[in-house]
């Protein structure tokens, strides 16, 4: 019997984890068909990261006259964080308009277009994984035991970004302006987050920055790598990002 | 065993243009209070199905006339569960498969093999079940080594092959079938249409949307007719 549960959208989400195969399969077979032609394939998002954090990496600890062997690291994993975050949000908005054929023809749920976007793009982080470690290595930066604390971390940030594609997949869906907003406003948050310093760093705008949720998303995962366990507000914010943002997504969609 | 049961059931979906599309003309209403409601808010409801009935059981082949846009792959689609109904109730028994727009999913960067493999995932094959169909799929196509090519280097004639293969190598109760005959080279249009009429023998209930009245007396015992979003059943074509 086909009625209209209570709470469809979570109803969707629970089709999709059902289905979760299909959507592995997809990601995977979407990232080959990308890099069909190219000899490197998603190695080239590897060297290009590599190249991006070593040209800025040495030539901003000389402006800034930092210690590269600190800086460094922390601007790789800055980086490499940002990629992952902000590729997850500015392709959301034009998610479901893109799989328009898949939507109209084939019965299937659609919180799989989101589910999809984020397995592609952490496909693409463990990719760019591998440069941080390299870069830690060669330049002598210590990890610890607690670095294994990033894991969890990046499942936070995981489970957090999912509710965010859906919701803005499904606002990119009807208002077709927000892909050009997001597209403005990310290299401003960009700005306003710990991407290219650590927040102490900053000496009075510290609070600003905690003000953008991405500083976060960044922090509960660069702490650990930084042997430190994430301060506890980070972790709250996350977690209550997460519980305030599911429900949301559950009560209105 | 196969049924589909509708029961007043309505299906309507709503047209934003570009001027609701936007949001500054969304943020302007709020900031306006509804002066300019009437034009920024406009949306512009179509009712493609308005209280449509029917019972379908097993050995029902249906023939679905009616103009263009009188709803008829908007049935199909509803009928698949592709489309929610806005009110009324929809009962499905049985497997599912549909032949419309073909070839979603497909990606044209990838081999002949992978998109048979794709689109078999997306349309819910287990990979094991697609995999053990690449043979009948291969004999039916006759497209021999391009199917390691990449899908771009297709005539439209050879993708259409592919995707027909590929949407009739399912094993459904249910078929849904939107206007698919007529395409290809005459050889192929031969083919296409054995291997369809295998199909429709091997289903407990078809529904076959045409305006080739020939072709649903041929493979139909009943017949529907859309009008304006409102189905009639007619005795005889």
């Amino acid at each position: 019997m086909v009625s209209i549960s209570k709470y469809p959208g979570l109803a969707d989400v629970v089709k999709t984890s059902q289905c979760f195969r299909i959507v592995l399969f997809l990601a995977f077979s979407d990232v080959k068909a990308r890099y069909k032609r190219s000899v490197l394939g998603p190695f080239w998002l590897t060297l290009g990261t590599a190249g991006g954090s070593a040209g800025l990496g040495l030539l901003w600890s000389e402006l800034l006259r930092m210690d590269a062997k600190t800086f460094v690291p922390s601007l790789t994993a800055g980086l490499i964080l940002w990629q992952f975050i902000a590729g997850v949000v500015s392709e959301a908005s034009v998610l479901f308009s893109r799989q328009a054929s898949i939507i109209r023809n084939l019965n299937l749920p659609l919180s799989i277009h989101p589910a999809q976007l984020l397995l592609r793009h952490l496909i693409n982080l463990l990719h760019n994984i591998p440069v941080f470690f390299l870069v830690a290595l060669v330049l002598g930066h210590p990890l610890t035991i607690e670095s294994w604390l990033a894991i969890p971390g990046l499942v936070l940030v995981t489970l957090n970004l999912l509710w965010l594609a859906l919701l803005i997949g499904l606002l990119g869906a009807r208002f077709r302006d927000l892909e050009y907003l997001i597209a403005m406003v990310m290299p401003l948050l960009m700005f306003i987050s710990p991407v290219f310093y650590r927040p102490n760093y900053l000496p009075f705008s510290e609070q600003i920055m905690w003000f953008n949720p991405f500083s976060h998303f960044i922090e509960i995962i660069r702490y650990p790598l930084f042997g430190l366990a994430p301060p506890n507000f980070i972790v709250l914010t996350l977690i209550s990002m997460l519980v305030v943002g599911w429900a949301f997504y559950i009560g209105v969609v | 065993m196969a049924e589909l049961c509708f029961e007043h059931v309505t299906v309507q979906y709503p047209i934003y243009n570009s001027r609701s599309m936007s949001l500054r003309n969304q943020l302007v209403r709020i900031s306006t209070g509804g002066r300019i409601e009437n034009e920024a808010g406009h949306i512009q409801w179509v009712t493609a199905l308005s209280d449509v009935n029917f019972t379908l059981r097993d050995g029902d082949s249906v023939g679905l006339i009616g103009h263009n846009g009188a709803g008829k792959s908007t049935l199909l689609r509803t009928m698949a569960g592709i489309y929610q109904p806005n009110i009324g109730l929809i009962h499905r028994t049985g497997k599912v498969a549909t032949v419309l727009e073909m070839g979603a999913g497909m990606d044209v960067e990838l081999s002949g093999y992978e998109n048979i493999i794709r689109m078999g995932v997306l349309m819910g094959v287990s990979l094991s079940d697609i995999k053990s169909r690449i043979p009948d799929i291969e004999a039916f196509t006759q497209l021999g080594d391009f199917l390691q090519l990449p899908v771009r280097t297709y005539s439209s004639g050879m993708a259409t092959r592919l995707m027909f293969a590929v949407a009739t190598s399912v094993q459904p109760d249910i078929l849904l079938v939107d206007e698919v005959f007529g395409t290809g080279d005459a050889e192929f249009q031969i083919k296409a249409k054995e291997r369809m009429e295998a199909l429709i023998k091997s289903v407990g209930i078809f529904v076959f949307a045409s305006h080739n009245h020939d072709l649903i007396k041929q493979y139909c015992n009943r017949f529907f007719k859309l009008e304006h979003g409102q189905l009639q059943e007619i005795v005889t074509l």
